[in-house]
């Protein structure tokens, strides 16, 4: 019997790389690493390791279609992901970001990052962010949205936070409703790649906000935070989305700390 | 309720309530706080006024250079607390503003150059105590190096590009300037902007006493050192090569 995690975590609680389920992997980061851009970051979570760079703001071409129709009131984001044909098991020809995994990220970053930022305050001006993905280990996309906020923030583009990724599923096939009485699946966060091809997962992005009602202005909990992104492919009952959204939030908790660590720690040096 | 001023704001980070701060650049109002929104110390302005309140900014230093920032505590807005001395960055030249730039094309009516370096009333006094903290502010390894196509990062073609007309090179005679006897490729020249000018260029001047040709190579290369106001000599050789001389301090 070959080894998967819906065979072997019942019995040992344990995953392949031996984490519980609410651990994360070993996370590396480090900004600053490219002088030639405007901002540059270093991300390995596990072993997929991402180098992002950011140009910008810088005047958009003359050419764009969208940045010359009616002049743009804000910044455009362009996003370019990069997955290197040596990132995965199998080495792929088509090194270029021309494939549907490349484009679809990209998409998505595009679409995160836009709404995310502060281009309120550069029109008519682009913010150029390159991913390219040096090896693929799962979670790629979360790993992605870490990686361009480090090197946004090195660019010091304005943002009102950080915006943190996390993936989170379920350790069985979650397709019949939960049962109360005999509930034997766990959520797991942060999931590596043999865990995605064969468990549901998603990708759930948060960033800090700010909490409304009279209540908050007294209330000095920094703790709230918003559902900026949320990505998932796989086909799970819907009585489990609250589970795995719950776990991916406090995973996004935890990214937080870790960047944020990061970044003090680049400045204090 | 206002707790102290954190000395590194991280963005998203909540710095005080809009009650007792005014939000300055780098931060942002969101339901009567203000948040910074970028990575950076923290700089409390002082208000101007005693009815005003003081501004909160954080300052955009390199990341890999910041932490000297001393915590700052939440100043009252009656207060009269002593300013402290902001960071200077991304120095850009501004009408009156004094500019080193190198010749980079001479032609009948106009000369073409490129800003090197932007100087201020603090570099004029004391030029050479200045730490160098970046690229731009090593003047002395700016004026050195010659145009490296190497080095993209001081290519001329990159910097701020400048104009000196025929009628501003001197303020005497106007008429009979002849471009060729006041510049050279490749000088070095102190000048005063004069107009912001248009998409591609600015306006300098070299009209005073105390602009125009610094630094200069004659023919055989060697630096030149000035004689008069319009006279440079070559100490190897001893040829004289006419210049718009900028008076040495």
């Amino acid at each position: 019997m070959p080894l998967d995690t819906s065979t072997t975590y019942p019995l040992t609680k344990l995953r392949l790389d031996g984490r519980r389920w609410n651990e994360l992997r070993l996370l590396q980061a480090q900004i600053s690493t490219n002088p030639a851009s405007s901002g540059s970051s270093y991300l390995a979570m596990g072993n997929t390791a991402i180098i992002c760079s950011v140009h910008g703001p810088a005047e958009g071409r003359r050419g764009d279609a969208t940045g010359g129709s009616a002049g743009s009131a804000g910044a455009i984001v362009e996003v370019d992901v990069n997955v290197a044909g040596f990132a995965g098991v199998d080495r792929k020809r088509r090194a270029g970001g021309s494939d549907k995994q490349s484009s679809r990220i990209g998409t998505i970053l595009r679409s995160a990052f836009q709404s995310h930022l502060h281009t309120y305050l550069y029109p008519h001006s682009t913010i150029s962010i390159h991913v390219s993905v040096l090896s693929a280990d799962g979670s790629l996309l979360a790993a992605a949205v870490n990686a361009c906020t480090l090197a946004l923030v090195d660019a010091g583009i304005p943002m009102p936070g950080l915006l943190c990724a996390c993936t989170a599923g379920m350790s069985g096939s979650a397709s019949t409703p939960r049962d109360p009485n005999n509930d034997e699946l766990d959520p797991l966060l942060d999931l590596s790649l043999p865990e995605e091809q064969e468990l549901p997962f998603l990708t759930v992005g948060t960033t800090t906000t700010v909490p409304v009602g009279e209540a908050a202005m007294i209330n000095d909990d920094e703790d709230e935070m918003k559902v900026s992104m949320l990505t998932m492919d796989s086909k799970v009952h819907c009585t489990y989305v609250e589970t795995m959204l719950a776990v991916g939030i406090d995973g996004c908790k935890q990214i937080r700390e870790i960047l944020e660590g990061v970044i003090k720690k680049s400045a204090r040096r | 309720m206002a707790s102290a001023l954190p000395t590194l704001a991280i963005p998203g980070q909540r710095l005080g309530p809009v009650s007792s701060y005014a939000s300055g650049p780098g931060t942002h109002v969101q339901n009567a706080n203000i948040y910074a929104s970028i990575a950076g110390p923290v700089l409390v302005d002082p208000a101007s006024s005693k009815a005003g309140k003081s501004t909160l900014s954080v300052s955009r230093s390199p990341l890999r250079k910041a932490g000297n920032a001393a915590p700052v505590p939440p100043s009252t807005p009656k207060a009269t607390a002593p300013s402290t001395s902001k960071p200077r960055y991304n120095t850009l030249p501004a009408v009156d503003s004094i500019v080193l730039a190198r010749v980079t094309r001479v032609q009948k009516r106009q000369a073409t150059v490129s800003i090197l370096v932007v100087l201020d009333e603090t570099a004029n006094q004391a030029p050479a105590s200045t730490a160098s903290a970046s690229d731009n502010d090593n003047i002395e390894s700016i004026l050195t190096s010659a145009a490296n196509p190497e080095n993209h990062s001081n290519t001329d073609e990159l910097r701020f590009q400048a104009l000196i007309r025929k009628e501003d090179v001197r303020a005497v005679e106007k008429d009979r300037v002849v471009m060729d006897e006041m510049f050279r490729v490749g000088d070095i020249v102190r000048g005063t902007v004069i107009s912001l000018g248009d998409q591609s260029f600015y306006y300098l001047t070299t009209a005073r006493n105390d602009l125009g040709v610094v630094m200069a190579r004659s023919e055989a290369g060697n630096m030149m050192f000035p004689v008069s106001w319009k006279e440079m000599r070559d100490p190897v050789t001893g040829a004289a090569e006419l210049r718009k001389v900028a008076r040495p301090f």
